[in-house]
C-alpha cells in the first residue's frame, strides 16, 4: 500500500533513506556556515586547523555591520505595521465587502509577490530616481511594503474568512458600535492571521535583497546589501558569522511564531 | 462566507453598508497604483520611447547572438532546476504526507528552516561548499572519484545546484498537500484488482498527484526565469542569465530603453505562465508561492 507508511514494505527504506538525504541536503550549508563562523581559517579551509570568535569580534568591530543591521531593522518594523494595517483594510474590504471588482482587486493585490522581483526593482529604481526617493528611508519602506503587502493580505484575509461574521453581528445587536465589535470581537479573533502578516512581512523586508541593491546609497544600505557588496569582493569569514547571527534570528522567529500558534490552539 | 449567507438584521445593515465597502481597500490600492503600477508602465514605456520611438529595442534584442545566449541560458537552467527539483522533490513530498507525524514534524521544520534562511547566507554556504578546494571538491578526491577538482561554481552547474537547493520546499509543500488528500483506498483498490506496487505507482499515486506535481512544477520554473541573486553569485560574469542582464542594462550601461525591453520580455513570459497555471487550476493555488 503506497500511502499506508507501516505497509509500504521494502519501498519504505528507499523512500526514507531519500528523505533523509534531502533532509540533509538542505540542512547541509547551514550547518556549515555555523562551524565555518568559527573556523580560524581566512581562506575557508574545512575542517578548520583551529576555532576561533575572531570573526565574531571582527563584525562587532566594525560600524558598518551594526550600521547596516540598525537600519534593515527600522526598514523591517516600519514595514511590518504598515504592511498589517493597510493589509487588514484591504482583507476587510476583499471578505467583506460587496462590490464589483472584487475578485480582481484580489488578483491585483497578491500580484507583487508573482512578479519577478528584479522588474520592480529596476522599474522602482527608475521611478525613484526621477521623483528623488532613491536612497531614502522612505523610499526602502515604500519599496518593501509593495513587496511585503500580498503577503499580509493573504494572511489577514484567510483568518477572516475563517472567522464567523455573525458573531460580530451579534455584538452590534447587543448594542456596540460597529468599529466596537470589530476591535474588541473580530480583531482578537484574527490576532493569528494579524501575527503571522506581521512575520511573513518582517521577514520580507528584513531578507530583501534585490530591490535594496538598487534603493541603497553609500550612506543608507541594509544587512543584506551590506552581505551582498562584500560578498562581491571576497569570501570573508565574517559573512559566515554574519550569516550564522541571521540563522539564529530566523530559528528565533520560527520558534516564536510556532509558540504562538500554540498558545491559540488552546 | 457567513457574509454573504447571513440574513439577520444585522446582516443586512451590513450588506448594505458593504457596497461602499471597498473604501477600505483604497490605501493599499492606491499605494500599489502609485509604487508599483506606475513605475513598472514607466519602464515598459521606456523600452518603447527611449533612445527613440519604436521597436528598436526589441530587434536588438531578439536580433543579437549574445542576448538570445542569454535567453537559452536562462530556459535551460529554469528547465533543468525544475526537472530536479521534481524528481527529488517528489519521493520527499510522499514521505512527509504518510510518515508518523514526529518525523514528519523534524523533515518540515529543516523545510521550513532552510526556506526561510537568509538567501545571501544560503549561496554564501554553497559558494564557498562549491569553490575548488571547497568541501565537496576535496571529499570527491579523497575518495578517489576524481583527479583533479571540478569546476563546480561560476557556472551554470553551480547555479543549478543553488537554485535547485533553493526551489526544492516550493515543489515539496504543495505536493504534500496533495498526496495528502488522495485517498488511501483509491490505493488500496488498485492493489486489491491485481496492480503491482510499480502499477500502482505510476498509474494510480502519479497521475493522481499530477495536478500538484504541474503546479509546483510551473511555479518553480516562473520563479527560476527571474531569480537574479543566485545566478548572479553562483554564476559568475561568463553566464548570465536573464535578471542579471536586465539589472546590468540598467545599472551598468545604463541603457533604459534595453532595460525595459528585456524587462518586458520577463513579464510577458511569466504572466503567461501564470495564466496557464489560473487555466489549469483556478486561482485556489496562486497564494501557496507564500
Amino acid at each position: 500500500m503506497l500511502l499506508d507508511f507501516d505497509r509500504l514494505g521494502a519501498w519504505k527504506w528507499v523512500l526514507v533513506t531519500i528523505t533523509a538525504l534531502v533532509s540533509l541536503f538542505l540542512l547541509l550549508p547551514i550547518v556549515f556556515i555555523a562551524a565555518l563562523s568559527f573556523g580560524n581559517s581566512q581562506w575557508l579551509i574545512f575542517p578548520p586547523p583551529g576555532w576561533t570568535l575572531r570573526w565574531y569580534r571582527d563584525l562587532f568591530a566594525d560600524p558598518r555591520w551594526l550600521e547596516a543591521a540598525w537600519t534593515s531593522a527600522r526598514i523591517a518594523i516600519a514595514v511590518t505595521v504598515l504592511s498589517v494595517v493597510l493589509g487588514l483594510f484591504a482583507s476587510l474590504a476583499l471578505t467583506r465587502g460587496n462590490f464589483r471588482g472584487r475578485e480582481v482587486l484580489r488578483a491585483f493585490f497578491v500580484t507583487p509577490m508573482i512578479l519577478p522581483v528584479v522588474v520592480l526593482a529596476v522599474a522602482l529604481y527608475a521611478f525613484f530616481l526621477k521623483i528623488g526617493l532613491n536612497g531614502t528611508f522612505l523610499g526602502f519602506i515604500l519599496a518593501h511594503l509593495v513587496l511585503a503587502l500580498p503577503f499580509s493580505v493573504i494572511s489577514i484575509s484567510n483568518a477572516l474568512e475563517g472567522f464567523d461574521k455573525s458573531i460580530e453581528d451579534a455584538a452590534i445587536l447587543c448594542g456596540a458600535s460597529p468599529w466596537e465589535a470589530r476591535f474588541r470581537v473580530t480583531l482578537p479573533a484574527i490576532s493569528h492571521g494579524l501575527f503571522a502578516a506581521a512575520i511573513f512581512s518582517f521577514l520580507v523586508s528584513w531578507d530583501e535583497v534585490v530591490v535594496a541593491i538598487f534603493m541603497a546609497s553609500p550612506t543608507l544600505q541594509t544587512l543584506p546589501v551590506k552581505i551582498w557588496t562584500t560578498l562581491r569582493q571576497d569570501l570573508t569569514p565574517v559573512i559566515a558569522a554574519a550569516s550564522t547571527l541571521l540563522v539564529l534570528f530566523t530559528i528565533a522567529l520560527m520558534l516564536l511564531a510556532a509558540l504562538v500558534r500554540k498558545g491559540m490552539k488552546k | 462566507m457567513s457574509a454573504v449567507t447571513e440574513t439577520t438584521a444585522a446582516g443586512n445593515s451590513e450588506r448594505a453598508r458593504g457596497t461602499s465597502g471597498w473604501a477600505y481597500a483604497l490605501p493599499a490600492l492606491l499605494l500599489l497604483l502609485i509604487f508599483f503600477v506606475v513605475p513598472v508602465v514607466g519602464l515598459l514605456l521606456r523600452s518603447v520611447l527611449e533612445p527613440e520611438p519604436g521597436l528598436g529595442n526589441y530587434a536588438t534584442l531578439f536580433g543579437s547572438s549574445t542576448y538570445l545566449r542569454i535567453f537559452l541560458n536562462t530556459f535551460m537552467v529554469s528547465a533543468v532546476v525544475t526537472a530536479l527539483s521534481v524528481v527529488i522533490g517528489f519521493p520527499v513530498a510522499w514521505m512527509l504526507a504518510i510518515m508518523p507525524s514526529r518525523w514528519a514534524s523534524v523533515v518540515f521544520a529543516i523545510l521550513l528552516l532552510s526556506m526561510w534562511t537568509n538567501l545571501l547566507a544560503r549561496t554564501y554556504a554553497w559558494m564557498v561548499l562549491l569553490q575548488r578546494t571547497g568541501v565537496i571538491n576535496k571529499t570527491l578526491m579523497n575518495l578517489g572519484l576524481i583527479d583533479q577538482p571540478l569546476a563546480l561554481v561560476n557556472n551554470l552547474v553551480g547555479v543549478t545546484i543553488g537554485m535547485t537547493y533553493i526551489m526544492l520546499p516550493f515543489v515539496i509543500l504543495p505536493l504534500r498537500g496533495v498526496i495528502k488528500a488522495i485517498d488511501p483506498a483509491i490505493l488500496q483498490a488498485a492493489s486489491l484488482c491485481g496492480a503491482t506496487r510499480w502499477q500502482c505507482l505510476t498509474r494510480v499515486l502519479i497521475p493522481l498527484a499530477l495536478p500538484g506535481v504541474a503546479a509546483g512544477a510551473l511555479m518553480v520554473f516562473v520563479m527560476s526565469l527571474g531569480y537574479f541573486v543566485t545566478p548572479a553569485l553562483l554564476g559568475g560574469t561568463a553566464n548570465m542569465m536573464l535578471a542579471e542582464m536586465i539589472a546590468q542594462f540598467v545599472q551598468s550601461l545604463v541603457n533604459w530603453g534595453m532595460g525595459g525591453a528585456a524587462a518586458f520580455v520577463l513579464l510577458v513570459v511569466t504572466l503567461c505562465i501564470y495564466g496557464i497555471q489560473l487555466r489549469l487550476f483556478g486561482a485556489g493555488r496562486l497564494g501557496q508561492g507564500a
